[in-house]
């Protein structure tokens, strides 16, 4: 089997979602002397692309892309001992994420912490009506490299705003990654108050993530 | 400029595009919901006839004579008293002159009334309330009136409501609970609905419309499917509307069947004949808007997939035509001539029966 053709049984087990089909495809993988780090970037990382895609394009549901992320986490595991100490427990990034205070919508910005999160980023979910200052004392506790915010009202998509501002007075601004989304939020908005991108989706929310911090 | 014609992208933005650029991106989006819900793509009449819709020098659009199709209006009632901030136009009036104006002014041929909140749940508190503005308003008016609400079945979950939030079980990989979660959710989201149905029908409603349906996912979507079920059983003449919040039903449960389908996944041409198997009168398809693309790519692939709903559904479809749905361009206040162009091509090339 070529290492493509490897490659190609590890990515098709994370789509399946199951531990054991996992698990089974990093062991073959080891057994025939692929490095660690690409099984996991070009095998298992690309299985969970994937399964991004399909959840997009209605194919796969939020349970599966659980359920994928937990059988990748297992494939990951056993491949800790083969990994550099540094790189073991890496993640791709940490990510505060939430709904700007006055703004009771919920499920939008839980979906794309989901896939963020089984994406491999850290995130914490800091939910939903949260008041402004807390998004800047989370991203300090966690020492954040980007904050995600959703709004899903024109009345309370401006709070996306004044979060940047107060990022910028205070002096935070350059060290973080800001990303907005929600049904009101567009492109241009995101231009106009100075976010580093914007998202229509979760997926997309991924890809851009991924863009700005890797 | 000669060669351009003015239009808008999908977040209202105006620009100018050229005939082919306009086709190309009209086909792009029919081919992009024909991808996605292996349904048929437009014929080359239709794509025409949607780039010249698209092009008409008029800033305001109609059908032609004959065409003209019954415009159902949810939210009709609070329009005219809610502010900006509501989509409304800040005027103050009652529930009961929103009403009104939309029948006599407005020529809404179907309009609800609701309440600001516009949820289900939190008109429990509030039922006596709504019954009464029923009674008066059904004796000013002689439109078909419905109660109308949002499903909404978030409102079920932490910190809202009495079940664990299956969003923060999701991420815990507590997946067998957070479906568990969602199930009882379901059903409590069921008894509430049917029981408010039940006390809005003794006070003289003739109908319900379940707007933004599948909000909150697949379990959304079964919850009014059952409802549904159940009001027409108690209820036979009544009329049932069940209008989707977008285009697929997001598969938060991933799990869940009405009448022996996953409902998780569904497209609109798929949805309708669920919603006709429950009991309900009138299916409103939507399709999302994308705010990064243009008004033809939304509205080729809009059209597309209302079409094929319009062709699988047995029972009419009317189309949810709004800001950031049908087409039609996500703004607070849509553009008139984008959101005309829109309704007029979901008549003439989609076939709708109502909007």
């Amino acid at each position: 089997m070529t290492n493509e053709e490897m490659f190609k049984e590890l990515s098709d087990a994370v789509i399946t979602c199951k531990n054991d089909v996992v698990t089974a495809a990093v062991e073959k993988a080891r057994s025939e002397g692929i490095p660690a780090p690409e099984i996991i970037e070009k095998g298992l990382a690309a299985g969970m692309n994937e399964v991004g895609i399909r959840f997009e394009r209605g194919k796969l549901f939020l349970p599966h892309v659980m359920m994928a992320a937990g059988a990748m986490e297992a494939g990951v595991a056993l491949l800790k001992a083969d990994m550099p100490a540094d790189s073991a427990s890496k993640k791709l990034g940490v990510i505060v994420n939430g709904t700007v205070e006055g703004d009771v919508h919920d499920i939008g910005k839980s979906i794309v912490s989901t896939m963020l999160q089984s994406a491999g980023f850290i995130v914490h979910d800091i939910g939903r009506d949260v008041p402004l200052q807390k998004f800047i004392d989370k991203i300090k506790e966690t020492n954040a490299d980007m904050v995600g915010m959703s709004a899903l009202m024109t009345t309370t998509l401006p709070a996306q705003k004044d979060v940047i501002e107060m990022l910028k007075e205070l002096g935070m601004r350059d060290n973080i990654k800001v990303m907005v989304g929600g049904a009101p939020a567009t492109e241009a908005w995101a231009e106009k108050i100075s976010a580093d991108c914007y998202a229509e989706n979760a997926s997309e929310a991924v890809i851009k993530a991924k863009e700005l911090l890797l | 400029m000669a060669n351009e014609y003015f239009t808008r992208m999908g977040d209202g933005q105006r620009i100018y595009m050229t005939k082919e650029n306009i086709m190309e991106d009209l086909e792009a989006g029919c081919a992009d919901a024909s991808e996605l819900g292996k349904i048929p793509e437009l014929s080359g009449d239709e794509l025409d006839k949607l780039a010249e819709i698209v092009m008409l020098p008029d800033v305001f659009v109609s059908v032609a004579p004959g065409m003209e199709v019954p415009l159902t209006q949810d939210g009709g009632t609070i329009r005219i008293d809610a502010d900006q901030g509501n989509s409304g136009t800040g005027i103050p009036a009652s529930r009961m002159i929103g009403c009104m104006m939309h029948e006599r002014a407005f020529c809404q041929d179907t309009i609800e009334l609701g309440h600001i909140d516009y949820s289900f749940k939190p008109v429990k508190p509030i039922i006596s309330h709504e019954c009464q503005a029923m009674e008066i308003l059904q004796q000013n008016t002689i439109v078909p009136l419905f109660y109308g609400a949002m499903p909404n079945m978030g409102l079920y979950y932490t910190p809202d409501g009495p079940y664990p939030n299956p969003a923060d079980l999701m991420r815990n990989f507590k997946i067998k609970e957070a479906q568990e979660s969602m199930e009882n959710s379901a059903e409590h989201l069921i008894r509430d609905m049917v029981w408010i149905m039940q006390k809005m029908m003794s006070s003289g409603t003739d109908g319900v419309n379940f707007d933004t349906t599948a909000a909150a996912g697949d379990g959304d979507f079964y919850a009014t499917l059952h409802a549904a079920e159940i009001l027409r059983k108690e209820f036979p003449e009544m009329y049932i509307e069940v209008g989707m919040a977008g285009e697929s039903i997001l598969g938060m449960h991933g799990e869940m069947e009405y009448d022996g389908k996953i409902i998780a996944g569904l497209w609109p041409h798929e949805q309708a004949p669920l919603v006709a198997k429950a009991g309900a009168n009138v299916f409103g398809p939507v399709c999302n808007t994308n705010t990064s693309k243009s008004f033809a790519w939304n509205l080729g692939r809009a059209v597309t997939f209302t079409k094929a709903a319009v062709i699988q559904s047995p029972i009419p479809c009317h189309v949810n035509m709004g800001m950031g749905v049908g087409g039609v361009p996500m703004l607070e206040t849509p553009p008139i001539d984008a959101v005309t162009r829109a309704n007029k091509a979901m008549v003439e090339v989609a076939g709708v029966d109502g909007i």
